[in-house]
């Protein structure tokens, strides 16, 4: 199992950077351009939520993002101690709905759920909150 | 994130350049509505060029869209997309929504 670890501000600025090693990451696990680009997709997002919703864009603060890997699957934890969140109360969006009828948000909740193979949130006795991801190599 | 602006007609041809996602996507949503307050309302969004994007740049794209086709009489077409990018629309449903154009020129083109 490869592994790095890093503690970064809450900026928006760091976003590139993060798929950056994602991209990196994901090649190194054996995953495909989509998978890669999926990968991406779910860690931008989750990380996005931790900047402006968790830790309110204030860059004084800082989370922490491990990202590990061994062949055909990559796991990904972000560790916060920001404001409190339940993903389970975000409305889902209906990818069905016309453009009249669609809410502006909730879109990247859904990317991490519908990229990601196994999705966990916990928040720990100290209030440390822990946002899981596994994604697997498809072999169909 | 670059952007870059052509006018043909009426129609505004604003080109993106980099990733649009939640650090950039305010640039553009400004770019876009201080051109919508000077009465403009046909434009497309060349996207070429951008390597990734993420649920705040289709947020606005949404809401640009929905507003200039309610309130203007105009619309946002967007055109250009690379593969990945595309794929982002399609997971979303967005395809099947706006106007996505395979150029540009197109796009331009099915405005008038």
């Amino acid at each position: 199992m490869q592994r790095l670890s890093f503690d970064f501000p809450a900026d928006t600025r760091i976003l590139a950077k993060i798929g950056n090693l994602a991209a990196d990451a994901g090649r190194n696990a054996g995953f495909n351009d989509v998978g890669i680009g999926d990968i991406q997709l779910a860690i931008d997002e989750a990380c996005t939520n931790t900047i402006i919703h968790g830790l309110k864009k204030d860059p004084s603060r800082t989370f922490q993002l491990i990202i590990q890997w061994k062949t055909d699957e990559i796991e990904i934890l972000i560790h916060e101690k920001g404001e409190p969140f339940d993903p389970s109360a975000t409305r889902i969006p209906d990818p069905e709905a016309s453009l009249e009828d669609r809410p502006v948000g909730g879109l990247g909740i859904y990317f991490v759920r519908e990229l990601m193979d196994k999705v966990e949130y916990r928040t720990d006795e100290e209030g440390i909150k822990t946002l899981r991801m596994v994604k697997r190599v498809s072999k169909s | 994130m670059n952007i870059t602006e052509n006018v043909q007609g009426n129609v505004h041809q604003v080109y993106l350049e980099g990733r649009f996602d939640a650090d950039t996507a305010d640039k553009v949503e400004e770019f876009i509505r201080k051109k919508i307050k000077k009465k403009i309302s046909h434009f497309v969004l060349d996207m070429e060029n951008v390597s990734f994007i993420a649920s705040a740049g289709l947020r606005v794209v949404i809401v640009l869209a929905k507003e200039l086709r309610g309130e203007h009489k105009g619309d946002l077409y967007v055109a250009a997309l690379q593969p990945s990018v595309y794929r982002v629309f399609e997971i979303s449903g967005l395809n099947n929504v706006l106007s996505i154009f395979d150029d540009t020129e197109t796009a331009t083109q099915s405005f008038n």
